[in-house]
């Protein structure tokens, strides 16, 4: 359950903060404030808040949103927003005379942006997304007071039934659990980074 | 003129640029050119016109307006009024500029930067290779073909592979000239290409760009290099405080400059 929220509030968030990143960057001082508006609002109430309101708020008709739903969706967006930071401080990285050589070239900016912006952008940003990920899965845990039967959960669960020192274990096994998940993040981070350093400098 | 844009077409022989049956030369005419950012004047009404195939050369001190100049030919920077006419395109930057006309305008003008700007995550073939493609709509081949013949001209064929990273700066700013010659431009514009250089490095560039003259190119080159002004450049053209202040033969300005502001310019330039 762990690895499913986490992956799948990645997968929204990687995908969903494109747009918004574009957004923040955008010239357009409406569209900019829009979605800094978003981004800071999202990022300015805590995750726990965020699932609380979704789980326990948003009632349309007789919709409700189950809790894996809930945290789904509210790990999701809160990725968006932090993701979108992210990606809007790579862009930013990339030299102004990338932009201007492209358009120079009269290449159109479509073109600038994904081939020569964001190829350039990603470099940059790619260890600060695993940062993310690796966060994001132990923060995942924060859907448990949701009632979304992930480790934690169960931990607290085990710990009701047994209140004595044994009760104490699983938490133990979860940490190490969270640990041994985030370690391949971190290596893959780290080789994937300095890949693509070598395939720019070789 | 349009018989030789299409047999070289069709052969696209690299020699083309060596005996001269290059792609239609163009000149360039721009005139009256304002450019402001806030209260701070750039470029106060700058007229010049560019006779096809002939080199202009701009010198003046720092801060005089020279790349801000440039950088409107392309439209890089959008000037606040003024017109520029190129290749039969009439284009008024201050108002709307059509993309139809934006693009013709990038399409006949290359650029070449003191800063290179190679794409670093592309190898040096693929970045001369990239804009074909996407700009003439070559096919990868035919692209392939062209950035071999021109990085064999700038003396880097066995650099293909690598990425600029790999690359001195000399070698990168040849790689960048060979990017832009690689569209077919009528005009070619420099902005101080050798400043980012050690001076023995320069000289390969300046080597590169003596041909292209030589060839027949249409230029503008911002430069400090004095030497190459004198020698190359069939117009010289003098700015400061946002103004051409004196234009015309290159040894003539050097040797007997009518304004005092080119008299100081060059004493600080030529005897240090």
């Amino acid at each position: 359950m762990t690895i499913m929220l986490t992956l799948s509030a990645f997968a929204i968030g990687i995908v969903g903060a494109v747009p918004l990143a574009v957004g923040l960057s955008s010239s357009n001082i409406l569209v900019r404030l829009a979605t800094r508006l978003f981004v800071d609002l999202v990022r300015g109430v805590p995750i726990i808040v965020w699932l609380f309101l979704l789980k326990f708020g948003i009632q349309i008709g007789t919709f409700k949103f189950n809790p894996v739903a809930a945290a789904v969706v509210g790990l999701g967006v809160v990725s968006i927003a932090y993701l979108a930071e992210i990606y809007r401080g790579g862009l930013q990285g990339v030299p102004r005379g990338q932009g201007e050589a492209a358009n120079a070239l009269g290449l159109t900016r479509g073109t600038t942006f994904y081939r020569v912006m964001v190829p350039q952008a990603f470099r940059i940003v790619s260890p600060s997304i695993a940062t993310y990920l690796t966060g994001l899965l132990k923060d995942s845990s924060i859907a448990s007071t949701i009632i979304v039967t992930e480790m934690v959960f169960q931990s607290q669960a085990f710990a009701r039934q047994h209140p004595s020192v044994e009760g104490i274990l699983p938490y133990i096994i979860v940490g190490i659990l969270y640990i041994v998940l985030s370690l391949p993040v971190a290596y893959l981070s780290r080789r994937l980074d300095s890949r693509m350093r070598k395939a720019v400098y070789a | 003129m349009f018989h030789l844009l299409t047999t070289w077409k069709i052969t696209m022989p690299l020699s083309e640029i060596a005996d001269g049956r290059i792609a239609p030369r163009f000149g360039i005419k721009l005139d009256n050119i304002s450019k402001h950012y806030g209260d701070h004047v750039v470029l106060d009404d700058v007229s010049l016109h560019v006779q096809p195939g002939t080199v202009t050369a701009l010198i003046g001190p720092s801060g005089a307006g020279k790349s801000t100049f440039l950088r409107c030919i392309n439209l890089l920077e959008r000037p606040d009024s003024g017109t520029i006419q190129v290749a039969q395109h009439t284009i008024e930057p201050g108002k709307d500029v059509s993309s139809r006309d934006l693009a013709a305008l990038r399409r006949t003008v290359g650029m070449v930067f003191q800063s290179f700007n190679l794409f670093p995550h592309m190898s040096a073939l693929k970045n001369i290779s990239f804009p074909q493609q996407k700009v003439l709509g070559r096919s990868k081949e035919e692209a392939d073909e062209r950035s071999m013949q021109l990085l064999e001209r700038v003396g880097l064929k066995e650099k293909a592979s690598q990425h600029p990273g790999r690359c001195s700066g000399g070698q990168q700013q040849r790689i960048a000239i060979a990017r832009a010659l690689a569209l077919d431009p009528g005009i070619m514009l420099f902005d101080e290409p050798t400043s980012a250089l050690d001076p023995e490095v320069g000289l390969e560039v300046l080597a590169v760009m003596r041909e292209l003259a030589a060839d027949g190119m249409t230029m503008i080159v911002v430069t400090h290099e004095m030497q190459f002004a004198r020698d190359v450049s069939d117009t010289l053209v003098v700015m400061a405080d946002c103004k051409i202040i004196e234009q015309g033969d290159p040894r003539a300005i050097m040797s007997d400059p009518q304004e005092a502001r080119t008299r100081r310019f060059l004493r600080a330039v030529l005897e240090r």
